[in-house]
């Protein structure tokens, strides 16, 4: 894994009118496998469809490996893509989809037919070839399209949330298959996705965005254990990371005097139900087989989540006790920035 | 119990249609075709002759030239009909500055009541002040075009008559137009896109995106105005041309039936031409429909 991948230097874009890119700069290594991650609306999708030229940058240069590709179009950039709603044409058969982009590009039938038999192996839609879109299940549409995608051996692998229309056994499944497909191949990856579990998952780093702006980038273990703003510490992790006021009841054990306006987070699992510490009171109890969710209000009025085994779990109203140690402690400023205490 | 239900309210509902379907279109039907083995003036009663009036039409010159002619018209207008809706939706489905004034202008002319447009284009085609010989002339001289040649006689030279029926008809397409418009906006934009990333021409677009996913659109507006094609013809022949330039170059079979009934009283005469107007409809429908199926066969093999 050397040199670059993808490149995008101070890249906006519009969507009538408005703004919904603010110059990002991000940088994919050759063969890594990058997952934009971000709530609907963050601007994941335009960011693909900029880098893939089906929308223009209006600021900014893109460089898919060694060229710029900022004025080239879509089918001058070497990229191939995967849909949400896998954009397969209806009226070809598996095989005749597969082999359209080698033949509007002059592949001879025979070379393009192997191609895609092979292409279909890989992803296991061998069986498939034959069949049309409408004779398919949401699964196997899924397939064809990631054959298609990969047949032409392109420069970067584009996918634009490919699982979100699987059921949820579907998804993991298929979510193990795209990251070992992704070892095998080795072409540097993008992939768009609002499922945090999919990006912790699948990522070798992952993008977290916000209203058109990059909020981090980092390995999964970075983006985890040092969140850099409060938004991507709340939007990882299920439940969110619970944020209080450093002035509040609950004070970790061990905190230094902090500056007034920060604030504390700490996840759900970081808290330790007891005997001692600050007195909450237990408003609701999730129970999901070996856990459990408890939703505790402070004296003040906060409420924190905690998870802890079900078993050792405490009864609806009563009150009980809790700590938090410093040392699973993240400290943010006002304005929700990542305060690290020298 | 609810299927009756279901059934009875079907009925119910279907009823004024089928009356109405009855009552305008099968009776004169099949009063068209009794009255067609007839001698029949409207004064005596209808005089039962079998199939004298078939004879008599295979026989009848005018008969025959309105028949080619009809098949000319169908021939020539109906593809290009199409050809142009189908170009003009393509071209103007996307939004831009210009293209909701380009649609309108497409439709506009079909919104034009039938005499009116055909007035106009009486007016449109006059060889000595209609403005389309006015711009034709344009630059020549002695009426002649630049190129030095005579204009088209729109009126009274039988090629350029029959051109000019064609002319009107391409013009009056709005029908087919936003049927087809509305049909290239509800295709799927991503697989476009795809197309675009596979850097697919415009052609390879059209031959196998566009094409392929419009055409069982297009088969059925083929056949509708192959079926209509008969119908366009009359009223711009009857106006513009008065079924001349002498003797008979664009007298159609509508307007052949119109005048041996209306002119000349010979109601089963005029009736025999309408069966034989209708059985070639059918057979044009049916024939295009197996050519469209073999076709599909051939090609999902």
């Amino acid at each position: 894994m050397s040199g670059i991948g993808l490149e995008l230097a101070g890249v906006s874009a519009a969507y009538r009118g408005t703004t919904v890119l603010h110059e990002v700069d991000l940088t994919v290594t050759r063969g890594e496998l990058l997952v934009v991650l971000g709530p609907s609306g963050a601007g994941k999708s335009t960011l693909l469809r900029v880098v893939a030229g089906l929308q223009p940058a209006i600021t900014g240069r893109v460089r898919i490996g060694d060229r710029d590709v900022t004025t080239l179009r879509p089918g001058r950039r070497n990229v191939s893509m995967v849909f949400q709603s896998y954009a397969l044409f209806p009226h070809l058969t598996v095989r005749d989809n597969i082999t359209f982009g080698l033949e509007v590009r002059d592949t001879p039938r025979a070379v393009a037919r192997d191609r895609a038999a092979a292409a279909a192996a890989v992803v296991g839609c061998a069986h498939l070839l034959d069949r049309r879109p409408g004779q398919l299940s949401g699964g196997e549409r899924q397939r064809v399209a990631l054959a298609r995608a990969m047949v032409r051996e392109p420069d970067l692998f584009l996918l634009d949330e490919p699982l979100s229309n699987l059921d949820q056994e579907l998804r993991t499944e298929t979510r193990g298959e795209l990251k070992a497909l992704h070892l095998r191949l080795g072409v540097t990856t993008v992939h768009v996705t609002h499922d945090q579990t999919e990006a912790l998952v699948l990522a070798d780093r992952i993008a977290v965005m916000r209203a058109g702006r990059l909020e981090q980038v980092g390995t999964p273990d970075q983006i985890w254990r040092t969140p850099a703003t409060l938004f991507v510490a709340r939007f990882v992790g299920s439940p969110p990371m619970n944020v209080l006021p450093a002035d509040g009841p609950l004070r970790p054990a061990g905190m230094p005097v902090l500056p007034a306006g920060a604030r504390i987070g700490f996840r759900p699992e970081a808290v330790r139900v007891g005997q001692d510490g600050t007195d909450v009171t237990v408003e609701r109890v999730d129970v999901v087989g070996e856990d459990a969710y408890a939703y505790l209000r402070l004296a003040g009025g906060d409420r924190i989540a905690v998870r802890l085994p079900a078993a050792g779990r405490p009864a609806v109203g009563t009150t009980v006790r809790c700590t938090v140690a410093w040392a699973d402690t993240h400290v943010f400023d006002e304005a929700g920035h990542r305060t690290v205490l020298g | 119990m609810t299927r009756d239900r279901g059934r009875r309210q079907l009925a119910m509902m279907l009823a004024p249609y089928l009356l109405g379907l009855t009552v305008l279109v099968l009776a004169p039907f099949a009063v068209t075709v009794v009255l067609a083995f007839t001698e029949y003036d409207l004064i005596r009663p209808p005089r039962w002759i079998g199939t004298d009036n078939f004879t008599a039409l295979a026989e009848d010159p005018i008969f025959r030239t309105a028949l080619v002619n009809s098949l000319l018209f169908a021939a020539v207008a109906v593809p290009l009909r199409l050809t142009i809706a189908l170009s003009l939706a393509l071209l103007l489905h996307r939004r831009s500055r210009f293209a909701g004034t380009a649609r309108t202008a497409a439709v506009l002319p079909s919104a034009v009541p039938e005499i009116a447009y055909g007035l106009l284009w009486l007016w449109l085609l006059n060889p000595l002040y209609g403005p389309i010989s006015q711009v034709l002339r344009a630059g020549g001289q002695n009426g002649l075009t630049v190129f030095g040649r005579t204009p088209p006689q729109w009126l009274t030279d039988p090629v350029d008559a029959r051109a000019a029926i064609i002319l009107m008809s391409l013009f009056t397409i709005g029908e087919t137009f936003v049927i087809l418009l509305a049909v290239r906006r509800s295709l799927p934009p991503d697989v476009y896109e795809l197309a675009a990333l596979e850097d697919a021409t415009g052609w390879d677009v059209l031959r196998r995106i566009t094409w392929p996913l419009m055409r069982p659109v297009l088969v059925l507006l083929l056949i509708r105005d192959a079926i209509l094609s008969l119908q366009f013809s009359f009223l711009p022949a009857l106006v513009v041309t008065d079924g001349g330039p002498p003797p008979y170059a664009t007298t159609y079979i509508p307007l052949f039936s119109y005048r041996t009934a209306f002119e000349y009283l010979r109601y089963g005469y005029a009736a025999a031409a309408t069966a034989v107007m209708l059985a070639l409809t059918v057979a044009a429908v049916a024939l295009q429909w197996r050519l469209l199926r073999r076709h599909e066969a051939l090609r999902d093999r």
